[in-house]
């Protein structure tokens, strides 16, 4: 009988010990989890580099960050979040935040930011963006993403091109700067995952002041965008783009693959968001001073309509440790250490002193400049508060692939999107 | 007196036996319960139930209604389609190759032990990865296949793998061969080298010649492994979709889905676990369907046995 007994002691010393230790790791204060999702090796550095200064100004809050990988980040934290586990600050996406508010995840800020300075340094756009659910604030937001239409001025001028302004001129000079004997093309398609949002982006161009912004899937007169008749327009046009101006196996590529195209010097235009600029920069492939970022291309109207997306921290409502992460959150959403954030990633700061640094107002930035100062540079809105939105991404994808390769025609894309839309309004899922 | 006491210590030992096996029992039947059959029996409730990552306000009995969903969906038919095809291609690739490798293998010869390795090496590698590799292999305009295809004089202009739905799935099967090729190659290798020297010698003797003697000796000797092996592999290869979803993600248009990279694609983009799970238990029911088989067909073997 002796040995189990001392097994057990052994055991209860053990745990004790254990218990002690960790108690000893987290120096007997807070310790806050932190959860990201667009994870990547640079960004994961300078957030842990944001997290030791602000560990070195509370000594008592221990940080720990977690970092799923980027392709099923999402995933995780919304597992993370229904299971309540020990989570208090995560990063929260405008296609996740209708979601966690639905599950009752995240945490009202409305009595924090009533009191937080920093919240009067960010812009009208970003406060909006912080209350997009239901009117409280629900997220702090740290940058905007919208697209930017980056162009090799040295081939385009060589080609005696004007840079592109319009769709129909984005087309014409494609084509002129396609060579596929040099496996040399004018245009870096998207033809694999996230297409869709490229094939609606020029439907709204094409269905321009008929678009409500608000609800930009829809018409102001209640039907949807894909009904247009300049829908069909544009369809075909985005058709002749890939067909004619972009490499054939653009059919499959998705985000790595347009912009190492672009990069790598294989294609000589393409619309991605602003952290490709920091991407474009670092690369070997182009020579300095060789390419621009312009505004996005217009429809037949003269209007281009395109989304802002947006990506914040929140804190979640379980938290145990509510004003510590919301002091963190503070911390990472004050002015000196967004604008750090926004400027080593290239994003669009969300921060109004971000007009006096040069930085956001010359080279590959000005074209967002110029963007927010044009009246016909429309911002919409996505229905990503919709039930079905996830699902009809997947869906469209398919969709504008079966396009490509012919196996649908584009009445009957459209037809069905439109059937999608009408159906998601009429079941109110707003 | 002694008569009534002689069978109490035999009780006691043998109810004391019985809890000290239980006991050492206990903790792999945990796991196996806490692992295996919790997250099935769970994903089988799942599947009733109306779950979508979207809203988990409401998440009741819905019956049958996810399975009617995803049956009535033509590209659920086509993942199941794809998944025939690609298990019949994998596996007739894979097991043709490791055969050959494996009898290449059985013959000493310098440096065996490295080129083994080699041999041995994709085995290590995790199927996502291979699947990224592949993709950029593949790629039409900076991809090394086309170069090497190009540069060889064989095409004329590169050939987009990844656009198309048969080359994308002629190349994922040409991925999935070069990982599997070495499980083959170790089990047969295994097994080769179980037959005993007696029956090649007496085959000499007899004046069988290299391919008689591996057609009616080693091949009816090895054929047990060969059986399981072949029906593991078939269970396998059906569960696995990562090659499949790190190179097009069942694109282009979703026609090279197999049945498990459909089931993730319900997760990742609709968010819908029961209509994934539901896909899942149909998984589960095919493959016990084919375990059934499975069983039959090696109890059979036994019988044929040496």
């Amino acid at each position: 009988m002796r040995r189990p007994r001392s097994a057990v002691f052994g055991l209860v010393a053990l745990t004790l010990l254990t218990s002690v230790l960790t108690g000893c790791g987290t120096g007997g204060g807070i310790t806050l989890r932190v959860i990201q999702s667009l994870t990547s090796p640079e960004r994961t550095a300078l957030l842990r580099d944001m997290i030791t200064a602000f560990e070195a100004a509370n000594p008592e809050i221990d940080v720990r960050l977690i970092s799923p990988p980027l392709q099923s980040a999402d995933q995780k934290i919304a597992q993370v979040l229904s299971a309540k586990n020990d989570v208090d600050l995560v990063e929260v996406r405008d296609y996740t935040v209708k979601q966690f508010v639905n599950n009752q995840s995240l945490l009202d800020l409305s009595p924090y930011v009533a009191n937080w300075p920093g919240w009067q340094e960010l812009t009208p756009l970003a406060r909006q963006k912080a209350a997009s659910v239901g009117g409280k604030p629900y997220l702090v937001p740290y940058g905007f993403f919208q697209n930017t239409l980056f162009a090799r001025t040295d081939r385009l001028s060589e080609a005696g091109i004007k840079p592109p302004t319009t769709w129909p001129e984005l087309i014409e000079a494609a084509v002129k700067l396609t060579e596929p004997g040099k496996n040399r093309f004018g245009y870096s398609f998207r033809g694999g995952a996230g297409t869709f949002h490229y094939a609606v982006s020029i439907i709204s161009a094409y269905a321009g002041p008929q678009v409500d912004p608000a609800q930009g899937f829809w018409r102001k007169d209640g039907s949807t965008i894909f009904a247009s008749p300049e829908a069909v327009t544009a369809m075909e046009t985005f058709l002749r783009l890939f067909k004619t101006g972009s490499p054939p196996g653009s059919l499959a590529w998705s985000y790595p693959e347009m912009v190492q195209g672009f990069t790598s010097g294989v294609t000589s235009l393409l619309i991605q968001d602003p952290e490709v600029i920091k991407t474009t920069e670092r690369a070997t492939g182009l020579p300095k001073g060789s390419w621009t970022t312009l505004p996005i291309p217009k429809g037949p109207t003269g209007l281009a309509l395109q989304p802002t997306g947006y990506a914040g921290w929140g804190v979640t409502s379980f938290s145990r440790n509510r004003d510590a992460a919301v002091k963190l959150l503070a911390f990472l959403s004050s002015a000196e250490q967004g604008l750090r954030w926004a400027k080593e990633h290239s994003l669009i700061p969300v921060h109004t002193a971000a007009a006096q640094d040069p930085q956001f107002s010359t080279g590959a930035f000005k074209a967002y400049l110029d963007m927010a100062n044009d009246p016909a540079q429309v911002v919409v809105e996505r229905p990503i508060q919709y039930p079905g939105w996830g699902r009809w991404q997947k869906q469209a994808d398919i969709d504008v692939q079966s396009l490509l390769v012919g196996e649908k025609t584009v009445a009957e894309v459209l037809g069905s999107w439109d059937k999608f839309w009408a159906e998601q309004k009429k079941a109110g899922g707003a | 007196m002694s008569t009534d006491t002689a069978p109490r210590p035999t009780f006691v030992l043998r109810r004391n036996r019985g809890l000290f096996i239980t006991a050492c029992l206990a903790p792999a039947l945990l796991l196996v319960g806490v692992f295996t059959y919790y997250p099935m029996i769970r994903g089988g409730v799942i599947s009733f139930q109306n779950y979508t990552l979207f809203d988990l306000s409401d998440t009741g009995f819905i019956g049958w209604g996810n399975f009617e969903k995803v049956l009535a969906e033509p590209g659920f038919w086509t993942a199941l389609a794809n998944t025939g095809i690609w298990v019949l291609f994998s596996l007739t690739g894979q097991f043709v190759l490791g055969f050959g490798l494996a009898l290449l293998l059985q013959k000493a010869f310098r440096g065996r032990g490295l080129y083994q390795a080699l041999v041995f090496f994709p085995w290590a590698m995790s199927g996502f990865l291979i699947g990224l590799i592949w993709r950029w292999m593949f790629n039409a305009e900076f991809g090394v296949v086309n170069d090497l295809l190009l540069r060889m004089g064989i095409v004329d202009a590169p050939i987009a793998f990844l656009a198309s739905p048969e080359w994308a799935q002629t190349g994922q099967i040409i991925a999935n061969v070069w990982y599997g090729v070495t499980f083959f190659s170790i089990m047969i290798l295994a097994a080769l080298q179980s037959v005993p020297q007696e029956l090649h010698e007496a085959a000499r003797l007899d004046g069988a010649s290299y391919a008689q003697a591996l057609w009616r000796v080693v091949i009816p000797f090895i054929r047990p492994t060969l059986v399981l092996v072949v029906l593991l592999r078939v269970i396998w290869i059906l569960n696995f979709p990562d090659i499949i979803y790190a190179m097009t993600d069942g694109g282009p248009a979703g026609k090279t889905h197999i049945i498990t990279t459909y089931m993730i694609n319900k997760i990742i983009g609709a968010q819908d676990y029961g209509q994934a799970s539901a896909v899942g238990l149909i998984v589960l029911v095919l493959l016990f369907a084919f375990t059934v088989f499975y069983l039959a067909a090696t109890r059979l073997e036994k019988s044929r046995d040496f």
